[in-house]
């Protein structure tokens, strides 16, 4: 085999070990940050974890958010607020988490979350508080 | 640390560049191998563009040709040039790595030389820059004042 080829097949196992890698810490973050509390609200809402030195969060992030209608979207910026950030384990930015009515982490999105996807759980968490609100009427 | 005006244009260029000249060293060195010296080239382009933004050669292409004959659109965005910078210097210390890994392991400095090229890329293409998620994980530690 050449040199490019085995080059190649260098680069490609690195880049397939970190994507691994990058999955595992992921799930492990969600996991550990599933049941985190915040404050409680009326309605489920969402914490968005920024910061200045993120670029995808006002590019890509903060459009998304804006077509949310009629959502709450608590802004946090990571740096400054250091305690909440590892409450709910924030390794990367932008950090989306889907918080409960009565103020519990639901989804946590490392990365970048599309608005389809954020709606989808904003969906989810409101029709589990119908669920819960039946239940106990 | 305020925020400024950065044209997002001069960095997909700047990316675009470090992807078709690493692609152009990588191919190219399968014919005729004296075209690996782009990659040592590049690791100076990027390192003096990270201290010097005057001598950033793909960011000049584009502010003094390709700006102002319309051909690249500008794109300003609310942003901190620093993380790009950071990730530019990253960048450019992994090719200097890579350069010095060429001649004795050249399997290793080409892949070294990949890598980079695949993240300016993604970068490129998806907007993930993972310098700028380094620069954010050293402000965490307070290692800089991100």
């Amino acid at each position: 085999m050449t040199t490019q080829l085995w080059a190649l097949a260098v680069a490609g196992t690195v880049v397939l070990a970190a994507a691994g890698l990058e999955a595992f810490r992921s799930a492990r973050a969600r996991r550990l940050a599933a049941g985190a509390t915040g404050a409680p609200a009326a309605e489920p809402y969402i914490l968005y974890f920024t910061g200045e030195s993120c670029t995808v969060c006002r590019t890509h992030q903060e459009p998304a958010l804006a077509k949310l209608e009629g959502v709450r979207v608590e802004k946090v910026d990571a740096l400054a607020e250091r305690e909440l950030a590892e409450r709910f384990h924030v390794y990367t930015l932008p950090t989306t988490v889907v918080m409960s009515a009565d103020g519990r982490a639901l989804q946590v999105n490392y990365g970048y979350a599309p608005a389809t996807k954020l709606d989808r759980q904003l969906a989810a968490a409101r029709s589990s508080l119908t669920l819960e609100q039946t239940a106990t009427a | 640390m305020a925020l400024t005006t950065v044209d997002h244009s001069a960095l997909k260029v700047n990316q675009t560049g470090i992807v078709a000249t690493v692609l152009v060293a990588f191919i190219g060195s399968y014919f005729y191998r004296p075209l690996l010296v782009l990659i040592p080239l590049l690791a100076i382009v990027l390192l003096l563009g990270t201290f010097a933004p005057r001598l950033a050669l793909f960011k000049q292409l584009y502010f003094q040709v390709l700006k102002p004959r319309g051909i690249v659109k500008p794109r300003p965005v609310q942003d901190r040039p620093e993380p790009h910078n950071f990730a530019q210097g990253l960048g450019g210390v992994f090719l200097a790595i890579s350069s010095v890994l060429l001649l004795p392991v050249p399997v290793l400095g080409l892949a070294l030389a990949l890598l980079v090229a695949v993240l300016a890329f993604v970068n490129l293409a998806f907007g993930y820059c993972l310098g700028c998620q380094i620069y954010y994980q050293l402000g965490k530690a307070r290692v800089i004042r991100a």
